[in-house]
């Protein structure tokens, strides 16, 4: 296994090891968007009294993948925008669980793989699945090359594996086997931290009897967790096929969907940043108010609140009024207040840095109280290189940049903008503050449509052919 | 400090669009964020960012040449003072001008050419050949380029060639002998009218001749010579800082002055009665500045750090062969200039080998 580039960004606001409970919400605000899906097919009315596990929506994009309610209650449309409102939530209600006659049928339809699959898709943990080359939904139906299980998250801060898997590690192992029982012989990549600890121990011994699992011990540097950089280390290249890949709580939702038939309706995130009193992780429902959440965690009268890691996280619009089914973490941080005096020629021992500028560098590192401040004037490119020292995938960004600026974005195709992970490390790095990552998003987007076009005026062209022949 | 901060937002509209000195914005933008970190936040992820930024990266660059500074005053004496302060008016002049036509902010970049350039005059120059030699530079070497960040040369070099080549007279015939008395001069102003430390040659003259000063003289630094390049020990101190910093790439500096040394070693071994030994030539002339200071500026040089590998040794061989082969006593001016004109052809080359290997990836 080899890695490039990496970095970790210390800042304060580490979540601790803890699982909080929150208490039971009476109202429930279900977003209809989140990272990947889009649940625009209602399977519900106004008014309409719902069990826990049923489906409200389904995203017609992504294999029907559905939205499932959390507890029951009464389901309202029309009460806050692009959410499902659900009210009078009954506190620990039984969810309901799958009819056995459903299963039977499903399985002398289609087979015991097909089945399990269905049942995967039905009961809300196939959407913790990802194709590891584009993140996107993998097809239920498909068979990849090769499938992913990480328990790491490196980004700050998201929910630490460590804290997902503690106390149900033989659950874990047994999503496992249900997630091998999908397969026919292809190989389960099982990727840990390379590091002593008890826990860690405890984890390799207990992997140790599963022959076809392949154990994998990486580095803790941000990103090497990220499914496409595994992919690449490993090897597995997307013209062989797609690749699965999950996390922990994917393996744990699989064994929870396929062992008890339940659906997966609660998830533990983490709350972190330096926004926040004491940084821990909760459990929640989808939906579950976000107000509620930030009013008992979060101290600054001004935060930014962001739906994910510092790195890559999307600010959480006005309009978001509850936690997204994709969600694994909040973080929040302090918006800049106030402009430092003379900052740029303080020595500097309070600030963590990822060039040697700073006195931190002589002593130790660390983690430093961070604001969303830019920290510096935009400039244009002076070619230091740390950009691509940094970067991952590998490519350079700074090159990039440069065809970009000049709105080159073939031969932007060329240098591989596709190969970016967008993790975000080159634009924290940047001394002149260039949003490379923004830049390579949409630089991405616009190299994925021209593709798309390309293909598509092709097999135009060839139906036209046919015609005439 | 934020009665100075209220002082800078009341006079913020002064400089505005439809302020009265609209004009002078980039100026009041320099001073207001020279005091100030700027109010930008990020807008995007990531939503924190790096605390360096150019400011910093530049500070960084010229802390690192302080020993040279301090060893040009203890030897050359208070007019260095006069040298630096003219650079800085007649760069910044420029640097203004062309900020206020571009409507972009001051780029610190000029900040180190402003300190680079005196360091690389010899003591006895003129002050009004200060004033057009750094004016030249930053305008032909960077602004005509489109500043800081997409000039071909390095803007210092570019001033001190055009001035070599314009008056040389002046500029390699009159050299300052180096204070020799303790305490140096660091409060005594000596020129070019002070026959008695007006001396003809610098080592590397001398050599052409034959003659050959001792190493030791030149690694303290008591030679004559440019302001900054004299003393081996004062470049050590603060180039080796500059790399630590990381600001300054060890690459092409360590690639210079091995490739040099190699050369040089060979020269040695072939005739040892033309050529001067190795360590001597290390610590002559400008060598171990322009490896430390010159051949490390990010913008003229490759990105690639293969390329930064080439780089070096082109110009580590290419001073050895002025020297030792040409009219010419010094080449590191020229093989730098060499270099900075290589420097993106290297990178090119890197970038086409690494891009076609990218292709199969993914």
């Amino acid at each position: 296994m080899k890695f490039k580039g990496g970095y970790n960004v210390l800042l304060q606001g580490k979540p601790d090891g803890a699982v909080q409970t929150m208490p039971e919400p009476d109202k429930l605000y279900l977003p209809l968007r989140s990272e990947r899906f889009q649940f625009s097919s209602l399977a519900v009315k106004e008014g309409q009294q719902v069990q826990a596990g049923d489906v409200l929506a389904t995203d017609p994009d992504n294999f029907d993948i559905p939205l499932l309610a959390p507890r029951t209650g009464v389901a309202r449309l029309a009460q806050a925008e692009n959410h499902i409102v659900l009210e009078s939530v009954e506190s620990l209600s039984e969810p309901t669980e799958l009819d056995e006659r459903e299963i039977l049928h499903a399985e002398q339809k289609a087979g015991t793989g097909a089945a399990k699959r269905e049942a995967l898709v039905r009961l809300g943990a196939w959407q913790f699945l990802y194709d590891a080359h584009t993140q996107a939904l993998p097809d239920p139906t498909g068979t990849p090359q090769a499938v992913i299980v990480s328990t790491i998250s490196l980004e700050p801060f998201l929910a630490r594996g460590d804290v997902l898997l503690h106390m149900r590690l033989l659950n874990f192992t047994r999503g496992l086997e249900h997630l091998q029982s999908l397969l026919e012989y292809q190989p389960i990549y099982f990727v840990i931290p390379k590091i002593r600890s008890e826990f860690a121990d405890l984890v390799r011994n207990h992997i140790r009897g599963y022959a076809w699992v392949k154990l994998l011990e990486i580095p803790l540097i941000y990103p090497y967790g990220d499914f496409s950089i595994l992919a690449r280390a490993l090897e597995l290249s997307s013209g062989n096929g797609p690749v699965w890949a999950v996390r922990t709580e994917g393996v744990l939702a699989i064994d929870q969907a396929l062992t008890l038939g339940r659906p997966c309706l609660t998830r533990t995130i983490s709350i972190g940043g330096t926004g926040v009193v004491s940084p821990t992780h909760i459990e929640v429902t989808p939906g579950y108010p976000l107000k509620a959440i930030t009013d008992k965690y979060v101290f600054e009268p001004n935060p930014r609140i962001i739906d994910g890691g510092i790195l890559t996280g999307k600010v959480f619009g006005a309009e978001t009024l509850g936690i997204g089914t994709e969600c694994r973490g909040i973080t929040v941080l302090p918006e800049l207040k106030e402009r430092e005096f003379l900052g740029f020629v303080r020595p500097g021992s309070d600030r963590s840095s990822f060039s040697a500028c700073f006195l931190s560098s002589l002593t130790h590192r660390i983690r430093e109280r961070l604001t969303t401040a830019m920290r510096g004037e935009l400039r244009p490119c002076v070619s230091c290189n740390f950009c691509e020292e940094v970067c991952p995938a590998g490519i350079s960004p700074h090159l990039i940049h440069k065809y970009l600026y000049r709105d080159l974005i073939e031969e932007a195709a060329y240098a591989r903008v596709d190969l970016c992970v967008e993790c975000g490390l080159c634009s924290y790095v940047c001394p002149s503050k260039i949003d490379l990552r923004a830049q390579f998003t949409e630089a991405r987007r616009r190299v994925e449509q021209e593709k798309r076009e390309a293909r598509e005026a092709k097999a135009r062209e060839a139906a036209t052919e046919e015609k005439s022949v | 400090m934020k009665l100075l901060l209220r002082l800078l937002d009341k006079v913020r509209p002064t400089f505005e669009d439809g302020g009265r000195l609209h004009l002078l914005h980039p100026a009041f933008e320099a001073i207001e964020h020279f005091l100030f970190a700027p109010a930008q936040t990020t807008v995007t992820a990531p939503h924190v960012r790096d605390p360096l930024d150019l400011k910093r990266f530049m500070s960084m660059a010229i802390v690192s040449l302080v020993p040279c500074i301090l060893a040009g005053l203890y030897f050359f004496g208070l007019r260095f003072i006069a040298i630096i302060v003219v650079s800085y008016a007649a760069g910044l002049t420029v640097e203004l001008i062309f900020a206020i036509v571009r409507k972009e902010g001051i780029n610190e970049g000029f900040f180190v050419t402003g300190i680079l350039f005196p360091l690389i005059m010899p003591p006895a120059v003129p002050l009004w050949m200060v004033a057009l030699g750094v004016a030249f530079g930053v305008f032909v070497g960077k602004e005509i380029f489109g500043g800081t960040g997409r000039n071909l040369f390095n803007p210092a070099l570019v001033g001190r060639c055009f001035l070599a080549l314009a008056y040389p007279a002046q500029m390699s015939g009159d050299w300052l002998a180096p204070a020799t008395e303790t305490g140096g001069r660091l409060l005594k102003w000596v020129d070019a009218s002070h026959l008695d430390a007006v001396t003809a040659a610098t080592p590397l003259a001398l050599a052409k001749q034959g003659e050959f000063v001792s190493t030791a003289h030149m690694f303290i630094g008591n030679v004559s010579g440019s302001i900054g390049e004299t003393s081996a020990v004062a470049i050590l101190a603060g180039g080796i800082f500059l790399l630590i910093t990381r600001v300054g790439n060890w690459r092409s500096v360590f690639s210079t002055l091995v490739s040099f040394a190699i050369l040089a070693t060979i020269l040695r071994h072939a005739q040892p009665d033309r050529f001067g030994p190795v360590l001597w030539h290390l610590c002559a002339g400008g060598l171990l500045f322009g490896a430390f200071f010159m051949t490390t500026d990010p913008v003229t040089g490759p990105v690639t750090n293969t390329g930064k590998w080439i780089y070096g040794a082109v110009i580590g061989a290419t001073t050895v062969l002025i020297r030792n082969f040409t009219g010419y006593v010094e080449g590191v001016t020229f093989a730098i200039l060499l270099g900075n004109i290589v420097a993106p052809i290297l990178d090119e080359a890197v970038f086409a080998v690494r891009l076609r290997r990218l292709q199969s990836e993914g």
